[in-house]
C-alpha cells in the first residue's frame, strides 16, 4: 500500500488502485464540533465531535434513538444544531439551508418523486442548478449507467424493484457531484440477499467516485463490511470512532462490546498492564487481554472482559480423557492447551449444530462462555471437562459500568 | 447487472382462494372473491338503483314529453333557444367555479397545515372544519344574512371608521361566501387524504438537491396532491351547481340559478317536463365539465400520481 495520506487506507481489502483514486479526492472534508440537538424537549445529540477526511466512508452505527439520523440531518441541513459547528472543507455551513449545501442524500424510503420518470428523478438536481436540457439528458444517461440501470430512464419509480429504486436514488444523489454522500438506512427496506449485494455495490461505487460518505445504520454487519471507520453511537454521544477491526476486537466501552457482534462478557479485576496487553484476574485464573482503548483501568478496579465466540477455542484438558473419537482433530486446531494461552476451565453444557459451525456452551466459574467451533472441528461431548482458551489480542476489557 | 435477486417463495395462492381444510366433511362450495364483494355492495346498489338510477331514467323520459304526455323536443329547444336560460346556465357554472376556486384557495393551505400536526390536533381541527355541516343549511344561510346585512357587524365596522358599507347581500359574492363556508370540508378532506399519502422524505430529498421551499411546493407537493384536488373540486362543483337553499337565501332576487328554475317550474308552473329538462341539462353539462377537468388535471405523468 502506498504511504497513507490519511487514516482511510487501511481497510481489509483495498487494492492499490482504489487507494490511489481515493487519495485523489480532495473535497468533502467534514468537521463536526460540539454538536448538540434537542428534539421535543429531549436532548438526542449530546456533543458530537468528528473529523472526516476526503473520500472516507464513515458509518454512524447505533440503536434507534441514539441520535445518528439526527446527526446526519444536521449535516444535510434539514435540522439546525442547538449548538456546535458543521464545517465542510473549512467552510462553516452550520446555518446554510439544505438547498444551498452540496449534499447528496439517500433515504430509507428511497424518496423518489413518483410523478417523474427515473431520468427526470436523476436529473432533478441538475435542473435545480439550471443545467440545460441536452446536458441534463446526457448526464442522466451516464449516471444510469454508473448504477447499472442503462435504458431504464423512461420508467416510473413504481415500475422498478426495490433495488433498482435504491440505485436510482443513489444516482440522483451522486449526479450533482456532492461534497458528501449521506446514506440514511438505505438498505433497510430490501430483503436480506439484496441488502448484502447492494451494500457491496455501494461500497465499490464509493471507492470509484471517491465521494466522502456517511452511512447511518443500526446493522452492525453492514457497518463492519463497508466502512473505513465506524462511529458507534448511543444516547447522543460517540462511544468509539475507529476502524471496523478495532471496534470489533477492542471495544472502547461496554456498550460497544455488547452492541457490535456477539460477545462473551466476564466480570473480573484489573491486575496491571502487561508487556503486550493488560492483565486481569477472574476467580483463580490470570488472563491477559489486548491493551484497552482509552484510559487503562487501575489495579484492583472492577473490569469486564470481552471475548468473541469465534475467538474461543475449546481444548481438551490433558489427562481428563477426552474420548478418542472426538479428540481426533483436524491439523488446523490444537486440541490441547498451550501454556501461553489464557483461558478458563469449565464443563461443556450444550452443543448446538448451526450448519456452517457448531456452537458450544461451556459453564465456567465466571459464567457461561460460548464458543463457535469452525466447520469440521471435533465437537466435545456433553459434561466433558474442557479449557476455554483464546489469544490475548482477541480479548479486550473495559471498566465495569 | 441483474435487476433483482429472485427469491423462491411458497406456492402462489390460486384465484379460487384457499383450499378447504382437510377433515371438513361437507365440501365447501368455492366462491369467487367477486361474489362476496357483490354481496357486500348489494344494499348500496339496491338503494342507488331504486332511488337514483330509476328516477333518473324517469326524469329523462319525462323531459322528452309534453305536459299532456306526447313525445317532444320542445323542452330542450325552449331552454337552449332562450338566451335568458342560457345565461342562467352560465351563471350557475360561474358560481360553481368560483366556489370551487374559493374552497381550493382557502382549503389547500389549511390541508397543508393539518398535514404537519399531531393526530390529536388534527382531530380537533377536523371537527372545526366539519362544524358547518352540523348546522341546518337554512340556519347557516340566515346567519350569513345577519352577518352581511346592512345592519350587520361587518357593516357596523365600516360605519365605525366612517365609511359607507358596500352592498354585501343578494349578489354573487354573498352566494360564493356562503357556499365556500358549507363546501370547505368537502375540499379539505380529500386533500388531506392526498397529502398524507406523500412520502414525507420527498421534501427534504428535493431540498437536498437544491430546490427551494417554493419549488418543492410547486414541483412536488402540488402535483402529488392533484388526486385530492380533483376529487375535492368535483364534489364541491357538482354540489354547488345543484344547491338550492343557500343561493336562494343569500342570492335574493338577483342571483337565480338553475335549481331555482327547476323548483319554480315544478312547484309554481307545474310544468314537470320542463323542470326535468332543466335538471337534465345541468346533469349533462356538469358531467361533461368534470370529465374535461379530470382529463386536464391528469395530464402527463398523471397515471403515476393517480395510480
Amino acid at each position: 500500500m502506498t504511504a497513507g495520506t490519511d487514516t482511510v487506507g487501511d481497510k481489509s481489502a483495498p487494492t492499490g488502485t482504489d487507494t490511489a483514486t481515493r487519495a485523489g479526492s480532495t473535497r468533502g472534508r467534514l468537521v463536526l464540533k460540539g454538536i448538540h440537538k434537542a428534539l421535543g424537549g429531549k436532548e438526542v445529540v449530546r456533543g458530537i465531535d468528528l473529523t472526516m477526511e476526503p473520500g472516507e466512508f464513515l458509518t454512524l452505527l447505533g440503536p434507534s434513538g441514539c441520535g445518528k439520523s439526527t446527526t446526519l440531518n444536521m449535516v444535510a441541513g434539514h435540522l439546525l444544531p442547538d449548538s456546535g459547528v458543521v464545517e465542510v472543507d473549512g467552510r462553516d455551513i452550520t446555518r446554510l439551508p439544505a438547498n444551498r449545501r452540496a449534499m447528496g442524500m439517500v433515504f430509507q424510503s428511497y424518496a423518489l418523486f413518483p410523478h417523474m420518470t427515473v431520468a427526470e428523478n436523476i436529473a432533478f438536481g441538475l435542473r435545480m442548478r439550471k443545467v440545460g436540457a441536452a446536458l441534463r439528458r446526457r448526464r442522466a444517461a451516464e449516471a444510469l449507467e454508473l448504477v447499472g440501470l442503462d435504458g431504464m430512464g423512461e420508467r416510473y419509480p413504481r415500475q422498478l424493484s426495490g433495488g433498482q429504486r435504491q440505485r436510482t436514488a443513489l444516482a440522483r444523489a451522486l449526479i450533482v457531484e456532492p461534497d458528501l454522500l449521506l446514506l440514511d438506512e438505505p438498505f433497510s427496506n430490501l430483503d436480506a440477499q439484496l441488502r448484502v449485494r447492494l451494500r457491496e455495490e455501494v461500497a465499490a461505487l464509493q471507492r470509484r467516485v471517491g465521494t466522502t460518505t456517511i452511512l447511518v445504520t443500526h446493522d452492525q454487519d453492514e457497518a463492519l463490511a463497508v466502512s473505513d471507520r465506524i462511529a458507534v453511537m448511543a444516547e447522543g454521544t460517540i462511544h468509539q470512532l475507529d476502524a471496523p477491526e478495532t471496534v470489533y476486537l477492542r471495544p472502547a466501552t461496554d456498550f460497544v462490546a455488547q452492541f457490535v457482534g456477539e460477545v462473551n462478557v466476564l466480570d473480573g479485576i484489573a491486575a496491571g498492564a502487561a508487556a503486550d496487553g493488560h492483565r486481569c484476574r477472574i476467580g483463580d485464573s490470570h488472563l491477559v487481554t489486548a491493551t484497552p482503548v482509552g484510559t487503562a483501568p487501575g489495579d484492583g478496579e472492577a473490569v469486564r472482559l470481552y471475548v468473541r465466540p469465534e475467538a474461543v477455542r475449546v481444548l481438551a484438558v490433558p489427562g481428563k480423557g477426552r474420548p478418542a473419537s472426538a479428540a481426533t482433530p483436524d491439523p488446523a486446531s490444537t486440541s490441547t492447551r498451550t501454556a501461553a494461552e489464557p483461558g478458563l476451565p469449565g464443563t461443556v453444557e450444550a452443543t448446538r449444530f448451526l450448519g456452517t459451525r457448531v456452537r458450544c456452551v461451556v459453564a465456567t466459574a465466571a459464567g457461561r462462555v460460548e464458543a463457535t467451533l469452525p466447520f469440521g472441528s471435533a465437537v466435545p461431548g456433553l459434561g466433558e471437562e474442557v479449557f476455554c482458551a483464546w489469544r490475548p489480542q482477541h480479548a479486550s476489557l473495559t471498566a465495569r459500568p | 447487472m441483474a435487476a433483482t435477486a429472485r427469491v423462491a417463495h411458497g406456492p402462489a395462492l390460486t384465484p379460487d382462494g384457499p383450499t378447504p381444510a382437510p377433515g371438513v366433511s361437507r365440501p365447501v362450495k368455492e366462491r369467487g372473491p367477486w361474489r362476496t364483494g357483490l354481496l357486500l355492495a348489494s344494499p348500496a346498489i339496491a338503494v342507488l338503483a331504486l332511488l337514483f338510477i330509476a328516477p333518473l331514467f324517469m326524469l329523462v323520459y319525462n323531459s322528452f314529453r309534453t305536459q299532456a304526455g306526447d313525445p317532444t323536443l320542445h323542452n330542450y329547444t325552449r331552454f337552449l333557444g332562450d338566451s335568458f336560460y342560457r345565461d342562467v346556465l352560465w351563471h350557475t357554472l360561474w358560481i360553481g367555479a368560483l366556489t370551487t376556486l374559493g374552497c381550493l384557495v382557502v382549503g389547500y393551505p389549511f390541508a397543508v397545515y393539518l398535514r404537519g400536526r399531531s393526530p390529536r390536533a388534527r382531530n380537533y381541527l377536523s371537527l372545526v372544519l366539519l362544524s358547518p355541516l352540523l348546522i341546518s343549511m337554512v340556519t347557516r344561510a340566515y346567519g350569513w344574512l345577519v352577518l352581511l346585512g346592512p345592519k350587520g357587524p361587518i357593516a357596523d365596522g365600516f360605519h365605525a371608521v366612517g365609511l359607507d358599507a358596500p352592498k354585501m347581500l343578494y349578489n354573487d359574492t354573498a352566494v360564493v361566501v356562503g357556499m365556500v363556508h358549507v363546501m370547505l370540508a368537502y375540499m379539505v378532506l380529500p386533500l388531506m387524504g392526498s397529502l398524507d399519502r406523500i412520502d414525507p422524505a420527498l421534501t427534504p430529498a428535493a431540498k437536498g438537491l437544491g430546490a427551494s421551499g417554493w419549488t418543492c411546493f410547486w414541483r412536488i407537493t402540488v402535483p402529488l396532491s392533484l388526486p385530492g384536488m380533483l376529487a375535492g373540486s368535483l364534489i364541491v362543483f357538482s354540489l354547488t351547481v345543484s344547491s338550492f337553499v343557500t343561493p336562494a337565501i343569500l342570492g335574493g332576487p338577483t342571483v337565480k340559478l338553475m335549481p331555482y328554475f327547476v323548483y319554480t317550474e315544478a312547484t309554481s308552473n307545474l310544468n314537470w317536463p320542463y323542470a326535468a329538462a332543466i335538471g337534465f341539462v345541468l346533469i349533462v353539462v356538469t358531467t361533461v365539465l368534470t370529465a374535461v377537468y379530470a382529463r386536464l388535471l391528469r395530464g402527463r405523468g398523471g397515471k403515476e400520481v393517480f395510480a
